[in-house]
């Protein structure tokens, strides 16, 4: 797809480059899929909505947490929220007051408030960033998303970062070498297209989620689960790519001048194979966090705390409360409810915005990068 | 080759695949604890001691036949030998295969959230479940697949003819939309809005009695709770497919074509539309989620097929433009939108449990996600997602050969 030897950049409607020594063939291409997606707005606003989330990514440890206090209520581990209404609040680093008050957050007892009860006060006003018990124990949702931004954007780096890598590995081999190896490879990767991703993920987390409590065991498995589910898309696209870049005459030459196969792959195929694969990437950015909510939504408990800050699940908490407690229970018993809409409106928003960024970027970078469609 | 052939060998090329995925579920499977294999395989009412054990609380488990001290329950220990427990993997995944393939799925537990909820705590055998609920989902995907092909064809279509258009731009955003919104929510947001324009606000009841607009659109097949008027005969009821065909549209069709009386066609007719009418807004939301990669495929080959020389020809020769459109270019572009509808439909497929959730439908989605709650249900967690796995390969050989069918230069094979 991508030429190697870039024709004149004039020709397809490139910025002019400077006149005199020729350039170098990837930095030239480099600056033409930037100037192309300069070109575009949606692009540009898509870029614009991500460097705003790593920012908020980078400056989240900085965000004050609700009090800075550690919030714990009664009950059992299993369900903290059995005991609601029964609430110990105390500064962290101090023994908790009571042996009855249990951790909700035990590992990161800062990150945000675990409490959503409305029927005990109403929900809490907008732009309220405290949590005391004047407020009413209020799930606080600003800094939930703020601190959950880290969580969100790099487990979905991760995830898809994995996933692309064993699908460069696999497809570029399968590709290149052909033959059987060829076979065994897009066979085995047939059986994982098969199962629907979101299926594959539940199936997995049902059978190994509670294999290893814990922060890291937790986030381990959702990690593995999700890089199971991910891989084979790339090994598809990437072994169709190198097919059609092998045949290409840059790689003859370098195989005549005597070059060996690992060379060959690293140097010359892989790199220009790798276009579709970011396409692809920036594409499964964004369903990560979606895929996130919709496994809480169903009812996994796959985080190691309810009110883990990670953008899917606050958003599907946030649902599942304000709708079945909020709407039809809440409003149910005061008539004079006001409607919490802003528990649905802030955590919604901040998923689709981020998978509305990733796809602009994506589609963005496809126009870029592919040229039948620039024009 | 003829097409027969073709379709033999595309069907000998799936076996491998399926093993291959009754494979991976194996080695899940076999990851579980002993308790769930036996109460699994033999159902609770034949389970001497997956069920009711009689050995000590945490020795029924995984730690009990490997390492630890013997469980010294007689009837445990027949219960493994009988099922095979304690024979090489190897042995055990010829078992598993052969029992899938049989179509021996095992049991559901009677006391998981699914079974509870969906049939009053009895323990069914897993294939006759999902021959109850089957029927259900593929009446919902084969609206929203049309829903889906009567929005994307045309839209698509347009959006390439007035590229870079005001047109092409908001469909784009649109299409994106419907792949970041989070369906859960955009489903949630649905149902609220129907309940506040249909029943007069929040405060109505979330299932009343009363015949209401919303009771009308809410997009469930008649839950127990929620007969409109009581009309619905007991075999269109839930988990009691026992009229002719189990689809609820289909049968009450039939029902109202063999009526003995005037008065009783009308009854069918009328519960052959209001079926439809409660699946039209899942349906809409589960095309809303999935259109917008199709809608990019349609768009993009539609642009290819608008530069070829046989569009040309016809603009040349005075053919009109709308007949261009329709007819030379739509046409050639439907190849590809076949193409898409195959690669999307695990997509597809795999959104319907939140719908089935949110909106109440008693299908398959909705058994998954009972069976995923906290008393999980192995059983019919595995056996629903090899029955999607089953749904999306051949659905992706029917469009291979549909593709054939549509393009006359696609050689088979």
């Amino acid at each position: 797809m991508v030429d190697a030897q870039p024709a004149a950049p004039e020709s397809s409607g490139g910025p002019p480059l400077p006149k005199g020594r020729r350039p170098n063939p990837q930095i030239a291409q480099l600056k033409r899929t930037l100037y192309f997606l300069r070109r575009n707005t949606l692009a540009l606003v898509g870029i614009g909505i991500l460097l705003f989330m790593i920012g908020v990514a980078i400056y989240s440890p900085l965000f004050p947490a609700p009090n800075d206090q550690m919030t714990l209520m009664c009950g059992t581990s299993g369900n903290p929220l059995a005991g609601s209404g029964c609430l110990c609040t105390y500064p962290i680093g101090t023994p908790p007051p009571s042996p009855n008050c249990i951790a909700v957050d035990q590992y990161f007892p800062s990150l945000i408030a675990p409490t959503l009860t409305l029927t005990s006060g109403g929900p809490l006003p907008l732009g309220s960033i405290t949590n005391t018990p004047e407020n009413g124990y209020f799930y606080n949702l600003e800094a939930g998303l703020v601190k959950g931004a880290p969580w969100s954007l790099g487990i979905s780096a991760a995830v898809v970062a994995a996933g692309a890598s064993i699908g460069l590995l696999l497809g570029a081999t399968a590709g290149y070498l052909g033959g059987y190896s060829d076979e065994v490879i897009m066979r085995f990767t047939d059986i994982f297209l098969a199962i629907p991703g979101l299926l594959l993920l539940i199936v997995i987390l049902a059978t190994l989620g509670s294999a290893f409590p814990g922060l890291f065991g937790r986030l381990g498995i959702l990690l593995f689960a999700f890089i199971i589910t991910d891989w084979p898309i790339y090994t598809r696209i990437v072994r169709g790519q190198v097919l059609v870049t092998r045949e290409q005459k840059y790689v003859e030459a370098a195989k005549a001048s005597g070059a060996k196969n690992g060379r060959i792959l690293l140097r010359h195929i892989v790199p220009n194979s790798l276009y579709p694969v970011f396409v692809q990437m920036s594409l499964d950015v964004g369903t990560i966090p979606l895929s996130l909510g919709v496994l809480v939504f169903l009812g996994f408990s796959i985080f190691p705390a309810q009110w883990f800050p990670e953008w899917g699940n606050i958003t599907a908490h946030s649902v599942n409360t304000t709708f079945l407690e909020g709407l039809f229970t809440y409003c149910e018993t005061a008539p004079t409810c006001v409607f919490p809409w802003w528990q649905i409106f802030l955590p919604g928003l901040t998923l689709f915005a981020f998978g509305l960024a990733v796809n602009f970027l994506s589609d963005g970078l496809r126009d870029a990068l592919d040229p039948r469609l620039r024009r | 080759m003829k097409l027969w052939i073709y379709i033999v060998r595309r069907l000998l090329l799936l076996i491998p695949v399926i093993i291959g995925v009754m494979t991976i579920t194996f080695v899940l499977v076999s990851a579980l604890p002993t308790s769930v294999h036996i109460l699994a395989i033999l159902g609770p009412t034949k389970a001497p001691c997956g069920y009711q054990p009689t050995c000590a609380p945490g020795t029924i488990g995984s730690a009990c036949p490997a390492n630890g001290p013997p469980c010294q329950n007689p009837t445990y220990v027949r219960a493994i030998n009988q099922i095979g427990l304690n024979q090489p993997y190897i042995v055990q995944w010829g078992h598993y295969i052969y029992n899938a393939l049989t179509l021996n799925w095992g049991y559901s537990d009677a006391k998981s959230f699914a079974s509870v909820n969906l049939f009053g705590s009895q323990s069914n055998p897993v294939t006759s479940i999902l021959g109850w609920y089957l029927p259900y989902t593929l009446e919902l995907a084969a609206l929203s697949l049309m829903i889906i092909l009567l929005l994307a064809i045309p839209i698509g279509n347009y959006s390439a003819v007035y590229r870079n258009r005001p047109f092409d731009q908001s469909a784009r955003v649109l299409s994106f939309s419907g792949f970041a919104f989070p369906g859960f929510l955009l489903a949630v947001l649905v149902l609220y809005a129907a309940t506040i324009f249909l029943s007069g606000g929040v405060h109505a009841t979330y299932c009343s009695t009363q015949s209401t607009a919303f009771n009308q659109w809410y997009g469930s097949w008649p839950v127990k709770e929620c007969l409109i008027n009581s009309q619905y005969p007991t075999w269109i009821g839930q988990h009691q497919a026992t009229s002719p065909t189990g689809f609820p549209t289909v049968d009450a069709v039939i029902n109202a074509l063999i009526a003995p009386n005037a008065a009783q066609a009308q009854q069918n007719w009328y519960l052959a539309a209001n079926s439809i009418q409660r699946m039209i807004l899942p349906a809409l939301v589960i095309a809303f989620g999935s259109i917008a990669l199709i809608l990019r495929f349609v768009r993009n080959s539609m642009l290819e097929v608008m530069n070829l020389d046989f569009i040309r020809t016809a603009r040349s020769k005075g053919v009109p433009e709308s007949r261009v459109i329709s007819y030379h270019a739509g046409r050639n572009s439907l190849n590809v939108t076949v193409t898409v509808l195959g690669l999307t439909f695990a997509a597809f497929i795999a959104g319907f449990p939140v719908i089935e959730d949110v909106f109440g439908l008693n299908g398959i989605g909705l058994l998954l996600v009972y069976s995923v709650q906290p008393t999980q249900d192995y059983g019919l967690i595995f056996a629903t997602t090899l029955l999607f796995t089953f749904i999306v390969v051949f659905a992706n050989l029917t469009v291979d050969l549909l593709y054939a069918a549509l393009d006359p230069r696609v050689r088979l094979g």
